[in-house]
């Protein structure tokens, strides 16, 4: 008794404009605007196909009847709404076109990375010298031959 | 007395003190549980925390304390036990501290909230949670405190629910903390496998840490701690109470995950894959937060990049294996950040909830106290010499110059400080000087003293905390002593940079004018176009691809294709293909079964 009449419910998929024109009506739409799924076996039936646009691009502030949703009463209601409303996915067109949006920040990111492997590649450090000992760079002790000069040994003041 | 018994009992009775509000709320309704008594609680918690934390500055006693144990298995038991070590002594009295502070605050910003007293449960249960989580000695207490913040970051973010941006705040929160949360779980994973234990005073393994568990917990830092790749959350949990932004995400829970990196860095430090990893993601998370908050007009959010930007540099200073620099950056940015954020409070409140900063200015003579404390948490932020910030922020840029490091880390890192400089310096000449954009009448007040008092103690706390702190912990690692006077004064040379940078650029707006978009622009305000570009198809794909799997796979395919429809379909098609093969002439096949029995019966007979 609750339940909706056998004639509210979705029903086949149309094949005649008769039965567009009555699916169209039962669902509160205009016969241009009424546009079915496909018929190939997935079972939509006669269910609208609407624009995939989400709860965030309808007005925010026009007195809908159910105003979380920005939903009125007796619309047809996209068969994904649940994806739609305004605490998942968002299909309000961005301020930026979304390839050149896509396009910078792939450029952003693999300058980076490059970047980032240049620096490897090239590291900073504190300047480094080898390590200096006096005597001739201890020419003797490391067994050299006492007869013969010893290399010239450069040696630096900080 | 014996030093150990001392602090073990003081640092209980601090925990057992901020433990009574939960305690006693089953037993009494009335007065025993308004948010007076809960800052009073906190208050006496802080002032009791003290004990512990000069007890280890005077005399550096730590200890590691077990309670209970729960005997998991036969080899693989889970005590409850804390460790009171400089970690977790420093960063008790600065947490409660803060939180008293701004728990006093809350008093005046929420005080038209109905459920006031419910707000300061879920502030006091986070604290419970992160302290716990400071304290934890073992993997599995630091996860429940992990979880913990986690789920009052949810509750909290979403505090005003009827708010569609708010709710879609707070799951954003809870999903990029749980991505991070994949990387401590398999982390923890590997600590039960190899060490067979989940305690962290275990020895270090004298070979090289496998990168794998690192990588974790880099994932999990990555997460909690908003670094670039799981930071949106962060400028977008500002849909919260300003309470809420300046306990949870400034001072405390987003230093979690640097916490936890802090915690195991034995395990870090013979890893150069790893320290090289957090290195440069922290150069790239400041500076690209840095780049997001030039631009940005809403006050909060300045700030909320700031604190990104701040979290970045923390995770450089791991990068260059210096944990307890790390440390004392999440303490010094504790007080000054927090001080931004009910600064920033005050401000709204007294606009009447504008957020705008282009719809401010003046403000320096209508609210002197709020706004003498935002440039003391500015310029310390700055990292202007001898304020809370110097201590920390100098000592990293001097380490990080001295280092053997990745010269892009090193080159993002000071970028990064310059554009701190500028954004603070633009948020303080937008809000505070110049003529007045508001509204002709707003409720400008600040002559409460629940107003004053937490930001003039956060500001002297400013000021002090990085003298104090460093005047009293020896640092375990000796640090840079010399080094040439242009190193030396790096910091302070790009800080410097970026108050030109900002001034020639306000000089700039009022004399020169400017075209209105430009890729850069559009590319610092819209944050980098990340949210849009990862949010929406990944989100739509996901949720696509669920309900075809539940109503297209498991119906249509495994119901039906598989079962009965999909039988019928192949009989149908061998029907089909038999049907012109046999013509149903049944009289003509009876006689030729016949004609073929009489021609075998007459050949055999």
């Amino acid at each position: 008794a609750s339940e909706m009449s056998k004639d509210l419910m979705p029903g086949p998929y149309p094949r005649t404009p008769e039965e567009r024109a009555a699916a169209a009506k039962k669902y509160n739409m205009r016969v241009e605007d009424y546009e079915p799924y496909p018929d190939d076996g997935f079972g939509f039936g006669d269910y609208p196909k609407l624009p995939d646009k989400s709860a965030h691009e309808r007005d925010p502030w026009y007195q809908w009847d159910q105003p979380d949703v920005r939903h009125n009463w007796g619309q047809p209601m996209h068969w994904d709404f649940d994806m739609y409303i305004r605490n998942r996915v968002d299909t309000s067109p961005t301020p930026v076109p979304w390839h050149t949006m896509r396009k910078h920040f792939l450029l952003f990111l693999s300058t980076m990375l490059i970047m980032f492997g240049l620096g490897e590649i090239y590291p900073s450090y504190r300047p480094v010298g080898p390590k200096q000992y006096p005597f001739n760079d201890l020419y003797l002790e490391r067994g050299g031959d006492p007869n013969k000069e010893p290399p010239v040994v450069t040696h630096y003041e900080i | 007395m014996e030093t150990t018994l001392l602090l073990n009992t003081s640092l209980l009775l601090t925990l057992a003190i901020i433990l009574t509000p939960t305690l006693l709320l089953p037993v009494s309704k009335t007065s025993s549980n308004s948010p007076t008594t809960i800052t009073r609680t906190v208050k006496t918690a802080f002032l009791i925390s003290l004990v512990p934390m000069t007890l280890f500055m005077l005399s550096g006693t730590e200890s590691i304390t077990s309670y209970w144990e729960w005997k998991f298995t036969t080899n693989f038991k889970i005590p409850l036990s804390f460790k009171m070590d400089q970690y977790s002594m420093m960063f008790f009295p600065i947490a409660l501290f803060v939180t008293w502070s701004i728990l006093q605050f809350a008093t005046w910003y929420m005080a038209s909230e109905p459920h006031i007293t419910k707000f300061f449960f879920y502030l006091l249960t986070f604290l419970i949670a992160m302290l716990i989580l400071t304290i934890a000695n073992n993997m599995f207490l630091l996860f429940i405190g992990w979880e913990g913040v986690g789920m009052m970051s949810f509750l909290l973010i979403g505090w005003w629910q009827g708010r569609a941006e708010a709710n879609t705040a707070a799951l954003q929160a809870v999903l990029y903390n749980r991505i991070g949360d994949i990387g401590l779980i398999l982390s923890m994973a590997w600590l039960a496998s190899t060490m067979n234990t989940w305690e962290m005073q275990q020895a270090p393994l004298p070979t090289q840490t496998p990168t794998l568990p690192l990588l974790g917990l880099i994932l999990a830092a990555t997460g909690k701690s908003a670094q670039f790749g799981l930071h949106p959350w962060l400028p977008a949990a500002m849909e919260g109470p300003t309470p809420v932004s300046a306990l949870l995400h400034s001072s405390t829970m987003v230093v979690a995950g640097i916490f936890l990196l802090i915690r195991t860095h034995p395990l870090l430090a013979n890893n150069p894959t790893a320290l090289t990893l957090c290195l440069c993601l922290g150069a790239l998370s400041t500076l690209f937060a840095a780049t997001c908050a030039l631009t940005q007009n809403d006050i909060k959010k300045i700030i909320a990049f700031s604190t990104s930007s701040q979290l970045g540099l923390m995770m450089v200073t791991i990068g260059l294996n210096l944990p307890q620099l790390a440390f004392l950056h999440i303490s010094t940015h504790a007080f000054f950040k927090a001080m931004l954020f009910l600064c920033s409070g005050t401000i709204i409140h007294s606009l009447n909830g504008e957020q705008d900063i282009r719809k401010m200015g003046g403000l320096q003579k209508m609210l002197p106290t709020t706004t003498s404390c935002l440039t003391i948490g500015n310029l310390a932020l700055m990292g202007t010499p001898f304020l809370a910030g110097f201590y920390s922020k100098d000592l990293i840029i001097e380490s990080l110059n001295t280092s053997y490091l990745n010269t892009w880390a090193l080159l993002l890192t000071l970028l990064a400080t310059s554009f701190t400089a500028t954004y603070s310096l633009r948020m303080t000449l937008l809000v505070q000087t110049g003529f007045p954009r508001t509204p002709t009448n707003p409720p400008t007040n600040e002559n409460n003293p629940m107003i004053t008092n937490p930001i003039t103690r956060l500001a002297l706390g400013s000021i002090l905390a990085g003298l104090l702190i460093t005047s009293y912990i020896t640092p375990t690692k000796t640090p840079p002593m010399t080094m040439p006077t242009t190193t030396k004064t790096a910091a302070v040379i790009a800080t410097a940079l970026g108050i030109a940078l900002a001034m020639e650029l306000s000089t700039m707006t009022h004399t020169l004018t400017y075209p209105k978009q430009n890729p850069h622009l559009n590319f610092s305000s819209s944050l980098g176009y990340f949210n849009p570009l990862m949010h929406r198809p990944n989100t739509t794909n996901l949720l696509n691809s669920g309900q075809k799997i539940a109503s297209h796979l498991i119906d249509l395919s495994w119901y039906k294709k598989m079962g009965p429809e999909g039988l019928t379909d192949l009989q149908l098609m061998a029907i089909k293909t038999s049907t012109t093969l046999h013509t149903g002439l049944i009289k003509t096949y009876l006689g030729s079964f016949a004609l073929s029995i009489l021609l075998i019966l007459s050949t055999q007979t």
